[in-house]
């Protein structure tokens, strides 16, 4: 087979597995950050510092009884976790982490090109497991797909917990869906493109020799309402209504068990992962950081900025206790939603300035 | 492959929407016809139209159904009853169920007689570059532009007519 496609497939089953261990280590992270904020030590028997609570957990959650209510519908509450999970995981599909690159710069470093003659590949390939042209569309999409994981959920389980926190996550998703698609619609007209790896080149380079060109410094109440809406997108505190434990028991996912469960668990990290790689891709400047790297590493800046804005959600749970449902609402049709519309008609004025179309 | 692709999808695409209308439980109608809209989108996709697809999922699936959905799921309507009583004999009788056997008959066959005098058109070439987004805005807003801001006026009315039904008088 074509080197060049074995590289991509390599690259494909990378993301995936990185994607898997992410909620894995964020689990940990989560676990630690809170311990930390509330002056405890967390999970620390578990292997060397408790690093491997994580796997702890997951033998735990496969070794629990799969349970189903008697009222449940069987195939609908079968189906939720399996269209949650699914969603998370194919809406990273199109972001990218890092430049294109064909390797060469990584195979001397690692001695690859003295062991097994790997120079490099011919053509540069994309660091991502599909580069669309309408890319920050296909994972708006898929996100809004993802709503009906949590609905089924909470409808299928006949349960009224359940059902209230499907309602409740529903409402909230689509209200918080238009400022999010409003926010990132400012960056599509200054780059001028919906695809997220052109999105991430147009922000290379510095202003006055050392300042990133990254579009938060352009777009600084952009990046704050994609950040707020992202945060309700995901349903985490202080916006996790759908599954409020003092009034919902465990809001949608109350009658899930085991696997199932963990489903949604896991969903619940990856579209954490997947906003908080897009915010980098659209606002901090993808893979390009204050000072460049070599050709081939710029994946770390990626990486680190992604950590940083996760460090920061997770912060943000610990801290800040949960605002009143309708009180979300309202922040988010009163407030948020005529800033983000302020923000695209100020941009789409300067933009059209600058560009002169 | 294509080709291959544009069978499954189209079958997928089919099948959901009759089963659409055959089922009882409003919930898995809504759900399959939530199916057919992601087939089709995947027809788009074939056509070389990916904005198209994508904004067909936006807003049927990723909206619309939505609010189906949640409709479905307030009335909590289990399945749909076979109505009984003088309206249901009205309308469920054997005298409108046999009309309106005849009529779908007559419908069946005036379809098969039109899809059989039906002749293919050429499409402009095999390999259809794809649709630029730049290209579609530039028809919608510079092309079009009055039926497009025609079309806004007409949901603005629709949407403040829904309002005004809706609310309650204040006593």
């Amino acid at each position: 087979m074509n080197p060049q496609i074995i590289a991509q497939l390599i690259v494909i089953g990378f993301t995936f597995f990185m994607l898997l261990n992410s909620a894995a280590i964020l689990v940990y992270m989560e676990r630690k950050v809170a311990a930390f904020v509330q002056q405890r030590y967390g999970p620390y028997l578990v292997g060397p510092k408790g690093l491997l609570q994580p796997l702890a957990d997951i033998i735990k959650l496969i070794m629990k009884e799969e349970l189903r209510p008697k009222s449940a519908d069987a195939f609908l509450f079968y189906l939720a976790p399996i269209i949650s999970a699914a969603a998370a995981f194919s809406a990273f599909a199109v972001v990218p982490w890092g430049a294109d690159t064909d390797f060469s710069t990584l195979a001397r470093l690692l001695f690859l090109d003295k062991l097994f003659g790997f120079k490099g590949l011919e053509h540069p390939i994309h660091l991502a497991v599909a580069d669309v042209n309408v890319g920050l569309l296909v994972i708006f999409s898929i996100t809004a797909m993802g709503v009906y994981g949590i609905v089924l959920a909470g409808w299928s389980s006949n349960s009224k917990y359940s059902l209230l926190g499907a309602l409740r996550a529903s409402a909230q998703m689509i209200s918080y869906e238009i400022s999010y698609g409003l926010s990132f619609a400012a960056v599509i007209m200054l780059a001028g493109s919906l695809s997220l790896g052109t999105i991430v080149d147009a922000q290379a380079g510095y202003w006055f020799g050392f300042i990133p060109k990254w579009y938060v410094f352009i777009q600084p109440l952009g990046f704050l309402i994609f950040l707020t809406a992202g945060v309700a997108e995901t349903n985490r505190a202080p916006f996790d209504f759908p599954e409020a434990e003092q009034e919902l028991v465990a809001g949608y996912h109350t009658e899930y068990s085991s696997m199932s469960f963990a489903m949604f668990f896991l969903a619940e990290y990856v579209n954490m992962v997947t906003v908080s790689a897009v915010a980098t891709d659209l606002f901090l400047g993808g893979w390009h950081g204050p000072f460049p790297l070599p050709d081939g590493f710029g994946w770390i800046w990626f990486l680190l900025k992604v950590l940083a804005l996760l460090f920061f959600y997770i912060w943000m749970r610990w801290t800040l206790p949960r605002y009143r449902y309708d009180q979300l609402m309202e922040f988010g049709w009163k407030w948020l939603l005529p800033a983000a519309v302020l923000n695209l008609l100020v941009s789409a004025y300067v933009a059209l300035r600058v560009n002169g179309w | 492959m294509d080709a291959l692709l544009f069978w499954i999808l189209a079958a997928g695409a089919v099948t959901a929407s009759v089963l659409v209308i055959g089922q009882r439980n409003p919930m898995r109608s809504v759900l399959l016809l939530i199916v057919s809209f992601v087939a089709l989108a995947g027809l788009y996709v074939l056509l070389g139209s990916p904005f198209a697809a994508v904004i067909q999922i936006i807003i049927y699936t990723g909206a619309i159904m939505v609010l189906f959905l949640f409709v479905v799921m307030l009335l909590n309507v289990p399945t749909e009853e076979i109505p009984i009583g003088r309206a249901a004999r009205l309308l469920g009788g054997a005298a409108p169920r046999r009309f309106g056997a005849v009529i779908s008959a007559v419908l069946a066959l005036e379809l098969f007689w039109a899809i059989g005098r039906m002749t293919v058109l050429n499409m402009p070439g095999g390999d259809v570059k794809p649709t630029e987004v730049h290209d579609i805005g530039v028809r919608l807003f510079r092309d079009y532009a009055f039926a497009f801001e025609a079309t806004s006026v007409l949901i603005l009315v629709a949407m403040v007519g829904a309002v005004i039904l809706a609310r309650k008088e204040p006593r």
